[in-house]
């Protein structure tokens, strides 16, 4: 085989593994972000967080919140919970971002792979 | 409550399913705490004397070979048999748990987190997964989206999750019917396949318990389902990380490697994932 598509081949690979490595940390991050309280399931976004800290700022300390099933759950312990949503959330970000980064200095399918 | 996990095994002439219950309920037991009970037609006290350090109780069942079908079983793109295949009891899931809240899972659905014990918590009393995330690129959409093109929304009969209540008896006794005359929901449904499919059955059941229509009797489980399809290869299991071989798309007998780690997983390889135990 020609030396040049030989090496451009390798790197196709290399590029296939890297991004569905990518792709499945991502998915990952997403099902950790994930908060399961009171029953209901709330995906945890910034507009969430946002929400729950702007509630709190008018000294609401109780409310209700629709979860990702469209079903209403009653929040009794705002802060608590404005609280548990911040943790999970730079756990899962974090775990995301270290994984992220050692994959990204793989140079080769095998590094990748730890093989 | 009682809570626990329910199993369905029954071997057919290459494949042990036994024998993968086995493992995977020693899984669940390290990654969720839970009891499990499986549902066979083997006499597991006999072929395993420690059944009992690994599972809750053994419900044995004589009328699995009624429902065999046969079906292809992929070892990777480039080897496959046609075997018999006994998947026919788990409209009886209900009548034969336990538990008044039971997990019901595939014996080839790899447990390496904590997730689904998130199921018990929940206000449904029917979860099951409809949307899932293949290992590598597989463009299942057509196949795991809809049941046909002209069908209606295709949910996984993998994994479930329900409490015994009026509606969910109603539900099961449904799936029943829709086995006992698949052939007649297969003309009204629209698919080729004669083969009975636990997720057709679940599918239609559903869409007949939400009116004819889309809605909420079943939500969706906690997290995400990871799978891998039978032409994707298992090579090792390393505590709650895996290693594959999974098919590049459109690239018959191509692949490329892929890592997951503290994800469950549905390992549709059989014959991959018996050596893979083999060799724990």
């Amino acid at each position: 085989m020609d030396e040049r598509l030989q090496k451009a081949l390798d790197v196709s690979n290399y590029m296939f593994t890297l991004n569905n490595q990518k792709r499945l940390l991502k998915e990952k991050y997403k099902e950790n972000l994930v908060y399961y309280f009171n029953g209901g399931q709330f995906t945890i976004t910034q507009e969430l967080v946002s929400f729950c800290q702007s509630l709190l700022s008018m000294e609401q300390e109780t409310t209700i919140l629709v979860d990702d099933n469209d079903l209403p759950i009653e929040i009794e312990d705002l802060k608590m919970f404005t609280s548990d949503l911040y943790t999970k959330y730079f756990e899962a970000s974090n775990q995301y971002l270290v994984e992220y980064n050692k994959l990204k200095q793989n140079r080769s399918v095998e590094s990748i792979l730890d093989l | 409550m009682s809570k626990g996990v329910l199993l369905f095994a029954s071997n057919n002439s290459h494949i042990n399913y036994v024998k993968q219950a086995y493992f995977l309920a020693k899984r669940i037991s390290k990654y969720m705490s839970l009891p499990t009970s499986v549902v066979t037609d083997v006499d597991i006290k006999e072929k395993y004397p420690d059944w009992y350090e690994v599972f809750d109780h053994v419900i044995p069942v004589t009328s699995m070979s009624s429902a065999y079908n046969n079906k292809s079983y992929h070892d990777g793109s480039l080897a496959k048999r046609v075997l018999s295949f006994n998947n026919g009891n788990r409209g009886c899931a209900y009548d034969l748990t336990p538990y008044d809240e039971t997990l019901v899972m595939d014996t080839d659905y790899i447990i390496s987190n904590d997730i689904l014990n998130q199921c018990f918590a929940q206000q449904k009393d029917l979860l099951l997964y409809k949307d899932a995330v293949h290992l590598g690129q597989y463009d299942g959409t057509t196949e795991f989206k809809k049941i046909s093109d002209t069908s209606v929304d295709f949910y996984w009969a993998t994994v479930f999750f329900f409490r015994k209540t009026y509606l969910t008896k109603i539900f099961f006794d449904l799936v029943n019917h829709i086995k006992e005359n698949y052939l007649h929901y297969r003309s009204v449904y629209q698919f080729s396949s004669t083969v009975y499919r636990n997720d057709f059955a679940f599918s239609i059941a559903i869409h007949i318990m939400n009116g004819y229509t889309k809605g909420t009797f079943a939500n969706p489980l906690p997290g995400k389902k990871f799978y891998s399809i039978d032409r994707d290869i298992l090579l090792e299991i390393n505590d709650d990380e895996f290693t594959l071989l999974v098919e590049k798309p459109n690239h018959l007998g191509e692949y490329i490697g892929t890592k997951v780690k503290g994800s469950n997983v549905h390992i549709m390889n059989k014959f991959s994932l018996e050596r893979v135990i083999n060799d724990q």
